[in-house]
């Protein structure tokens, strides 16, 4: 009977060291993923393709900086402020506008990046808001006959009278895909595509507004498209 | 990468749906309004009257020839306040112009200019338009119209 309650004693013993064993061996193992650390920070930089279309297009303008807030593994707090000045030719009219603009927003990253990549593919939303001045340098009323079998009999005169009207201002909604790329250690190039929707865009009296800073041309329904092409610089504060 | 997909579908379907701007070209013709004439029988007021062989003048531009018509559609003087028909008309002869009756129609007015669109640009707008007749003109209808925006219907019924 002795015996028998000692190899019991044994028996629970070593099952509970074997458990003690299991457990410890556990904790032991070493992970077979190592953590790749990113860089969290403030991401500053320019937006080339306004200086390069302002150096081939004499009739536009423009400077944008771009700057993004990493706050989490995907998410980016993202803005873009600007001024842009162009004159608009059409038919019948010849407007200016001109001011500066300012777009404030998110990116989602949806690229899972290999190891400690750094690049983005991502989506992004902005509300924009622009301050300008519009400008109608001078129009022709139109007196077409629609018809080129009739001709115009009187004649026509064009008003060259510039009428200006400043501190209008403009709402939109803007939807952007792009991508960044880290080129070298903390600089990236990036390009977007936006789609942008009005929300209200003033006008001056007896005209409409052609072209908004920041929205570009503004189409009939009030929407308008826009890219930019940046290289920013990544100031890191921390690395996660 | 599945939400980017559909973020990228909605992309460019938003882009293809909604690029599609009409205004490129400008569809709406004539854009200023032209002044519209009709052409009524004095005796009966109701019934239409061609003018037979007519011809319509202004500073010395034909407007139309020899023509026999009920309704005419003309432009009006944008730069001018006032702009002078002469309408010619022959109801006797076929060939010859012994018979030629005139009269004129002066249509005074202030012309503003108003915006359409993009492409359209601006038209020209008549306000305070008023109509005087001589010569075989016998009545109008109306001597004052208060805008000419359209060309929908009858400016001036011309009684004859």
């Amino acid at each position: 009977m002795r015996t028998l309650t000692f190899s019991i004693k044994v028996f629970i013993f070593l099952f509970a060291v074997n458990l003690q064993a299991q457990k410890t061996s556990k904790k032991e193992t070493p992970k077979d993923s190592v953590v790749y650390k990113t860089g969290y920070g403030l991401r500053l930089g320019i937006d080339l393709s306004k200086p390069g279309l302002s150096f081939i297009d004499k009739s536009y303008t423009g400077f944008e900086i771009v700057g993004d807030y990493r706050v989490s593994k995907n998410w980016y707090v993202a803005a873009e402020i600007g001024h842009e000045e162009e004159i608009t030719f059409e038919d019948f009219t010849t407007s200016t506008s001109k001011g500066n603009y300012i777009r404030l927003g998110a990116n989602l990253n949806t690229y899972n990046n290999w190891l400690d990549m750094n690049n983005e593919i991502y989506i992004g939303g902005r509300y924009g808001f622009a301050i300008f001045e519009h400008t109608l340098n001078e129009f022709t009323p139109n007196i077409s006959t629609g018809s080129t079998d009739t001709p115009i009999i009187f004649p026509n005169q064009t008003i060259t009278t510039p009428v200006s009207e400043s501190g209008l201002t403009a709402h939109w909604f803007e939807f952007q895909i792009g991508i960044k790329v880290e080129t070298f250690k903390n600089l990236f190039i990036g390009f977007h595509g936006a789609y942008k929707i009005g929300l209200s865009i003033d006008d001056q009296e007896n005209f409409k507004t052609l072209y908004t800073p920041g929205f570009n041309r503004v189409f009939e329904s009030n929407t308008g498209f826009g890219f930019n092409y940046t290289i920013s610089y990544l100031i890191p504060f921390v690395n996660k | 990468m599945r939400f980017l997909k559909y973020a990228i579908i909605l992309f460019v379907a938003a882009i293809c749906f909604l690029s599609c701007e009409k205004d490129d070209f400008c569809t709406q013709n004539p854009v200023t309004p032209n002044l519209v004439l009709r052409f009524y029988d004095n005796t009966t007021l109701t019934e239409f009257k061609e003018v037979k062989r007519f011809t319509m003048s202004t500073g010395g531009i034909t407007l139309f020839s020899d023509i026999a018509t009920d309704s005419i559609a003309i432009p009006l003087n944008t730069i001018a306040e006032e702009t002078i028909f002469t309408l010619t008309r022959n109801e006797t002869d076929s060939e010859d112009n012994t018979g030629d009756e005139t009269a004129t129609l002066t249509v005074k007015y202030t012309s503003e200019n108003e915006y359409i669109s993009r492409s359209c640009g601006f038209r020209v707008i008549f306000n305070n338009v008023t109509f005087e007749a001589t010569g075989w003109i016998d009545r109008l209808s109306v001597t004052e119209v208060e805008s000419i925006k359209n060309q929908a219907n009858a400016h001036v019924n011309i009684f004859h």
